[in-house]
């Protein structure tokens, strides 16, 4: 696995388009909609954690698949954002359940 | 693949179904199936054999020559006529298929006059069509995604409290486009209810030469008879006889580990709790939980005659009070 060893921290706006193969303008777009999240540095210069490079191709296999437009997309991630967490949750509350409510510790037998 | 489903039934319409209906059905499967949306390993071959029914019958041209053909549709020259190609079919089932994909000046060429062909031979259909329509929506154009990493998947692990304290190794069998298959999972002693196991490079395909997405199995622990489990501490109720609550006793507890013993202090009434330091699920990288036993004072259901003389002496003789206001 040379790749993960050689995987720099984050990317800069030329690397991140020949990772994602995105054009940079397409990238930049992105960030404009809120898509994607981005630092700027001093220069102006736009910098992504890697964790967008999965970001980035979630929208392009939604915007393929579904046909959705970049606008709707943002409503979209979101919304599967929160979908995921409230999943979660569910899942916690009802461990919770299960362990309060318990099991009968005296059966009547 | 010679046993694929049907593309309509793939859909879920029927061969007469119009271009409208087609398209509800695959906005609907699409939406359920899209990879992103669900995170099932199984999800992915689906929607894949959903986008290529789709890819195929939203396009009137492709959809009359797969009404012909059937799967094989892309294989047949523009201008065969059905029949034709059946009965070819038949007579040489061996090498049918070898005639076919030479391409159009090898199969047979009969000029259609039936519903599906009046147009005759344009160029680029046939090319489009012999290689796999590339012009075309959802298979074609899928393949135009270009590079693309897969999808992360999830796939719940359920787990005993016996296995999550030990650990250890597990097949799994995970459904993909191509078929289930078989993986195997180291499970490190520990784990919690809810925790991801990450398996890299396990999720979804990616297109284009690309990286697959991960695999997340969530952890999920199987209601245990006698464990409760709370985070990585283990409850057991800890059933007393009057006697051994009032008089202390040293039990034997079975915990996940082997069994304990619990000192139990004299004057323990129910509810309380005996903590067995370090006895819960071990922690790879830290203090492993605890292991709490409840107690409950159990009385016997049939008192026999001398037990009872017994309670009913002591009921005499005892001053205590156990709802006496303080």
């Amino acid at each position: 696995m040379t790749q993960a060893l050689t995987r720099p921290r984050r990317y800069d706006l030329e690397s991140f388009a020949r990772a994602t193969g995105l054009h940079p303008e397409l990238v930049r777009r992105f960030v404009a909609l809120g898509l994607l999240d981005a630092t700027r540095d001093a220069a102006g210069g736009l910098w992504f954690s890697p964790a967008q490079l999965a970001a980035a191709a979630r929208i392009r296999r939604l915007r393929a698949g579904l046909s959705l437009n970049y606008a709707a997309l943002g409503v979209v991630v979101d919304l599967l954002d929160r979908v995921a967490e409230l999943e979660a949750a569910l899942r916690t509350a009802h461990t919770t359940a299960r362990r309060t409510g318990g099991t009968p510790w005296i059966r009547n037998d | 693949m010679a046993d694929r489903r049907d593309f309509y039934e793939v859909l879920g319409v029927s061969r007469d179904a119009s271009p409208d209906e087609i398209q509800r059905a695959y906005r609907k499967l699409a939406r359920t199936y899209h990879p992103d949306v669900n995170k099932d390993p199984g999800a992915e071959a689906r929607f894949q054999e959903i986008a290529e029914a789709y890819d195929v019958l939203s396009d009137p041209d492709t959809r009359r020559r797969y009404d012909a053909f059937g799967h094989d549709f892309r294989q047949v020259p523009e201008d065969v006529d059905p029949e034709t190609w059946a009965r070819a079919r038949a007579g040489a089932s061996a090498s049918g298929r070898g005639r076919g994909r030479a391409g159009a000046g090898a199969g047979p060429r009969v000029w259609s006059t039936g519903g599906f062909g009046d147009q005759g031979v344009d160029v680029e259909d046939l090319f489009g069509d012999l290689f796999g329509g590339m012009g075309g929506f959802g298979a074609g154009r899928r393949r135009g995604w270009g590079s693309i990493q897969g999808a992360d998947q999830e796939v719940e692990l359920e787990l005993s409290v016996e296995e999550a304290y030990h650990g250890g190794r597990r097949w799994l069998s995970i459904s993909g486009p191509s078929g289930p298959r078989s993986i195997e999972v180291d499970i490190p002693p520990g784990v919690v209810d809810g925790q991801r196991i990450r398996l890299g490079g396990q999720g979804g395909q990616g297109t284009g030469g690309a990286q697959a997405g991960d695999l997340y199995l969530v952890v999920r622990i199987a209601p245990h008879p006698r464990y409760r489990v709370e985070g990585r501490d283990l409850h057991v109720d800890l059933p007393l006889a009057p006697w051994e609550a009032a008089l202390g006793t040293s039990v034997v507890v079975d915990t996940p580990g082997g069994e304990a013993k619990v000192r139990v202090p004299p004057g323990t009434s129910s509810g309380r709790r005996l903590r067995l330091r370090g006895r819960g699920l071990p922690h790879p990288r830290g203090r492993a939980g605890d292991l709490f036993a409840d107690v409950r004072i159990v009385v016997p259901p049939k008192l026999t005659d001398r037990e009872r003389e017994l309670f009913e002496e002591l009921a005499r003789t005892s001053t205590f009070d156990p709802r006496r206001r303080q």
